[in-house]
């Protein structure tokens, strides 16, 4: 890199690049890219929010139910509740992980299941109460947002039960391997995000849905 | 984000880990949220005030869980983290902000409100308006 303009260079002994391995932060590196890779979807979240404030408009209730008839916010702070706990759950798991004790994380793990379970269960009822009332995304624009967005922010939580289960098998299988650690500082990043988008969801698509 | 340690439980992002924190941002965020869904509930003041209540309790709680749950903070190992999540936030309200303006402004110019008199009571009005050619299909 430091030849001088002068210096004569034989092509066949030049190497470009260095292949070899320094130290590299390979958990680091990985889940910065993970991280990212939420930002991106955080967006596709944008796109829905940004969805909703505009098929929230009254024009869009196409005579249908409107956001009073479909929300109950005290039931709503339940599925908070579970949420919140589970990911609680999950930071407890991390907190066993940073002193090594793997008991500890499987627990972490389990307890983020079971409350993540629960939420999954509260958000499923209240769809399906809705439905059975004949309140289907088809009836209205923003009947179609408000499902599109509960269900999506939804299916992130069934992906993140099963990355735990799986998370679940590979800590017992391979215990506290780099991979192992990294794939759970990765969870750990999905599922807490995931609390994050709860609150815009929440705040925004119920409370604020109840007042307008 | 550079790292040499060999005991990935060593990595500075496994040692970010802190129950005490996490339980501190537990509480918090379910009593804020609380607090709004019992204003929200009991309609305890104006639309308005419950508008940006609730708002500035939202933004309370997603600074205090990005801070608490995700460390966006700037130290050597979050410095990147938290660098691109201050990028996204302005794409993230530009999204939203600029459709939500630009349909509110589409709305109110082509759709007739179910509030609004009927077109014939609201044609004086508009008197001083051109008027659109009649389009097939279009409804008056």
């Amino acid at each position: 890199m430091s030849a001088s303009a002068s210096e004569i260079i034989d092509p066949a002994k030049v190497h470009l690049w260095d292949r070899g391995h320094h130290g590299h932060d390979v958990i680091g590196t990985r889940t910065f890219g993970f991280w990212l890779y939420m930002l991106s979807d955080a967006m596709i979240y944008a796109a829905l929010f940004a969805s909703y404030g505009v098929l929230s408009h009254v024009m869009n209730m196409a005579g249908g139910p409107m956001p009073g008839d479909v929300i109950r916010p005290g039931y709503a702070f339940g599925e908070t509740l579970a949420l919140f706990t589970s990911v609680l759950a999950y930071g407890y798991a991390m907190a066993a992980l940073r002193q090594g004790r793997a008991g500890g994380v499987a627990g972490g793990l389990l307890g983020a299941m079971i409350f993540g379970a629960v939420f999954l269960g509260l958000v499923g009822k209240d769809i399906g109460d809705l439905f059975a009332q004949g309140i289907t995304p088809e009836r209205s624009g923003y009947l179609s947002i408000f499902f599109t967005l509960v269900i999506y922010h939804a299916l992130h939580i069934v992906v993140g039960l099963l990355w735990m289960l799986v998370m679940l098998v590979q800590l017992v299988r391979e215990g506290f391997t780099g991979n192992v650690v990294y794939r759970l500082v990765n969870l750990k990043l999905f599922w807490h995000f995931q609390a994050v988008v709860w609150v815009f969801v929440f705040v925004f698509v119920y409370l604020q849905g109840v007042i307008a | 984000m550079t790292h040499g340690a060999d005991n990935p439980l060593e990595h500075p992002e496994v040692q970010l880990a802190n129950g005490r924190s996490y339980l501190l941002v537990y509480l918090f965020s379910c009593a804020l949220l609380g607090a709004a869904t019992w204003l929200v509930t009991r309609q305890a003041m104006t639309p308005i005030g419950l508008f940006l209540l609730t708002t500035a309790l939202a933004g309370v709680v997603v600074v205090a869980q990005g801070v608490f749950l995700l460390h966006m903070e700037f130290s050597e190992t979050q410095r990147w983290h938290t660098v691109s999540l201050v990028l996204f936030i302005p794409l993230f309200i530009l999204t939203i902000g600029l459709s939500a303006w630009m349909f509110h402004g589409l709305y109110r110019r082509t759709m007739l409100m179910p509030e609004m008199p009927a077109p014939a009571a609201a044609a004086p009005a508009a008197a001083g308006m051109p008027s659109m050619p009649a389009m097939p299909g279009m409804q008056r």
